[in-house]
């Protein structure tokens, strides 16, 4: 079943030197129980897509184009008065960075509870204490230091505090961004197992987003590679980590450390992705690309189609078909 | 053992450090919290190495890193810096210190002062320690941001964080510490937030750093194969204790404590190609 469909989705930033475009035509479907990710460089406008789900989009943002599907509605008409139902309830989102937002003068457990009656202010005092106990427990914080202030937690602590207050609300669609970045290995290990498990006992709609593209695969089954506002590869996990396509999710594989690939390691002499302040109409990673021919410096991109549910956006559809194998 | 070779020439070395942190009591708590961050450490760092300190997070990595660039002091143990100990540092010696020693922060989003513009934030430290003057320094900030990969370095002078990628940001962290030309570099996590591309970039920048300069470097990081590609040692640690220090590849190919195995159970990866 299709929980949220986003159809042609573009969004820009109004700045002093014009409009930023940092999402661009956008496209993709999330199905219930299959897991989403998205992966791409930082700026590649993931937080910009998440923070649209949420309708909480900052000032300058202006939808240019498209609709989000959800439960029967498009989020871009929403009032901020009908978003109001939805947004925590419905849609729950873990922010990146979110740890460094605590409140500094409220103990823990008191932001925890907060966040818990904000969405059932009819919940007993007992069953709050419950719960409470029951989310600590989930994201491993030990009962002894749910008093502390923000201050006292390493940075890892912090962000089990963020993911365990998403969870309070019970949604039917988590958006978490970077919910891991700050975990150190074994803690991220556990989040991660803890998101998977969460999503399939109440099976919620689940769109993750990360940096780290084998984070994104260990919870996702579909996955969404972003380049600079655009997604340039998309088919589910086995595909897109198998048979990478787009020249662009071969260097984030190919430059990916783990502890058994550090020999066949390719550092990338990457350059900055285009301005997004000016009309590119060519392929954005051009630049970076070892196969760019004349016609990618002229046109825009398109879509390859590979199987039903892998395709790639390249202007060599030759290149994208035939195996151009490892960097 | 290496900590007690005569030949080895350790420019850091930490013996038996303690950290004890004591939060705010609460008001009904019958007892004093207490945080034991750093439990009798003992670690010494070569000259021109790159060192990996790996661990979970509240380990005390950070706790490491800011005792050896006296952003704090120890709860009890020593730590030398060229065979003096830091603690003792007062008045200009320990201005000398701290240009000695620098600390590149884990979270590029919040090292930066946002109102600062990138030459002044790299030339921040030049003012502070009074090296050069405004031209000279005006030149050595350019100069240094060309060294770290921003080039041409007058296109980044009077731009802001905002204005910048987070591998950007994080380039502009690496230029603000080394522009003093220090012996040695703390580097806390300066990558964890970026992506494969970006991340692997940036090593190799240390490395180059390292091998221009001559500079020694405390990676501090939880991801092994980060530490492994970069270090030349590493030390694990968990709850305060170091539980295994080894050359890199000893660490990963033949792990000793159960600890060590197990992280290096948990680190992500897959298995890329056919
Ligand atoms: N409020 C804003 N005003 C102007 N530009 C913005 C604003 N927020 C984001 N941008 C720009 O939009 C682009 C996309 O940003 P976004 O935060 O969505 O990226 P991201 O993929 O989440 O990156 P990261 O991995 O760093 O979190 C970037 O170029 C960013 O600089
Ligand atoms: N200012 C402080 N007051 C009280 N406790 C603190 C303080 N700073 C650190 N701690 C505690 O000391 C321990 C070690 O923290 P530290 O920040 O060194 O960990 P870390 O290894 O850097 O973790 P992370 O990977 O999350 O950054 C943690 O239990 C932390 O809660
Ligand atoms: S369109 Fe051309 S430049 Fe862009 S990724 Fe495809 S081959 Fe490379
Ligand atoms: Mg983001
Ligand atoms: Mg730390």
């Amino acid at each position: 079943m299709t929980l949220l469909s986003v159809k042609n989705l573009s969004i820009g930033y109004k700045t002093k030197k014009g409009l930023l475009k940092a999402v661009d035509n956008i496209s993709f479907d999330l199905e219930k129980g299959l897991p989403l990710g998205f992966v791409g460089e930082s700026g590649c406008g993931k937080t910009t897509i998440g923070m649209a789900l949420m309708g909480l989009l900052p000032e300058n943002a202006v939808i240019l184009e498209g609709s989000i599907q959800f439960q029967g509605e498009d989020l871009v008409r929403l009032t901020e008065k009908q978003w109001r139902k939805v947004r925590g309830a419905k849609i729950a989102m873990i922010f990146q960075a979110a740890m460094n937002a605590l409140n500094p003068v409220h103990r823990v457990d008191e932001q925890i509870k907060e966040a818990i009656i904000t969405h059932q202010p009819d919940m007993s005092d007992a069953d709050l204490s419950d719960r409470l106990n029951a989310l600590f427990d989930l994201v491993d914080i030990p009962v002894a230091r749910m008093k502390d202030y923000p201050h006292e937690y390493s940075g890892g602590m912090k962000q089990r505090v963020i993911i365990a207050m998403a969870l309070a609300c019970d949604p039917d669609l988590i958006i978490a961004d970077e919910p891991t970045t700050a975990l150190d290995v074994i803690v991220q290990d556990q989040i991660l197992k803890e998101i998977r498990k969460v999503q399939q006992k109440i099976r919620t709609g689940l769109i993750f987003i990360s940096h780290d593209i084998a984070v994104v695969a260990s919870v996702c089954d579909r996955i969404c590679v972003m380049y600079a506002g655009q997604i340039v590869e998309t088919g589910t996990k086995k595909e897109v980590f198998t048979s990478p396509r787009h020249p662009y999710t071969l260097s984030l594989l190919g430059s990916y450390l783990s502890l058994d690939n550090l020999d066949d390691i390719v550092i990338p002499d990457m350059q900055e992705p285009p301005d997004l302040l000016s009309d590119i109409g060519s392929c954005r990673f051009a630049d970076n690309c070892r196969v760019c021919s004349e016609t990618c410096k002229k046109e825009e991109p398109g879509w390859v189609q590979i199987s039903a549910t892998h395709k790639a956006f390249c202007c060599e559809p030759q290149i994208i078909r035939g195996s151009h194998g490892k960097n | 053992m290496a900590k007690t070779d005569p030949k080895k020439n350790f420019l850091v070395e930490i013996k038996g450090v303690t950290k004890t942190y004591f939060p705010r009591k609460q008001f009904f708590a019958r007892h004093q919290n207490k945080v034991l961050a750093l439990n009798g450490i003992d670690l010494c760092i070569e000259t021109g190495e790159i060192f990996g300190l790996v661990g979970q997070s509240g380990s005390g990595k950070t706790t490491t890193g800011r005792l050896l660039v006296r952003l704090e002091h120890p709860t009890a143990g020593h730590i030398l810096f060229n065979k003096v100990p830091i603690s003792g540092l007062k008045g200009p010696e320990l201005k000398k210190f701290r240009s000695r020693a620098q600390m590149i922060f884990q979270d590029p989003y919040q090292s930066l002062n946002p109102h600062l513009s990138i030459a002044e934030t790299v030339m921040e430290p030049l003012v502070v320690q009074k090296i050069g003057t405004p031209e000279t320094r005006s030149e050595k900030v350019i100069h240094t941001l060309e060294t770290v990969g921003l080039s041409p370095g007058k296109a980044f002078y009077n731009r802001y964080p905002h204005q910048l990628s987070g591998g950007q940001r994080q380039r502009v962290a690496i230029a603000r510490a080394v522009v003093v030309e220090p012996e040695f570099i703390v580097a806390d996590e300066p990558t964890s937030m970026l992506d494969a591309t970006i991340a692997i970039q940036l090593f190799k920048l240390l490395r180059e750093i390292k091998e221009t300069f001559g500079m020694t470097f405390l990676f501090i990081t939880h991801n092994l194969a980060a530490a492994r590609y970069l270090c030349d040692r590493i030390a694990v640690i968990h709850e305060g204790h170091i539980v295994e220090i080894n050359t890199a590849e000893k660490i990963i190919r033949n792990p000793e404590h159960p600890y060590t195995k197990k992280l290096i159970k948990v680190q992500p990866g897959f298995k890329y190609g056919r």
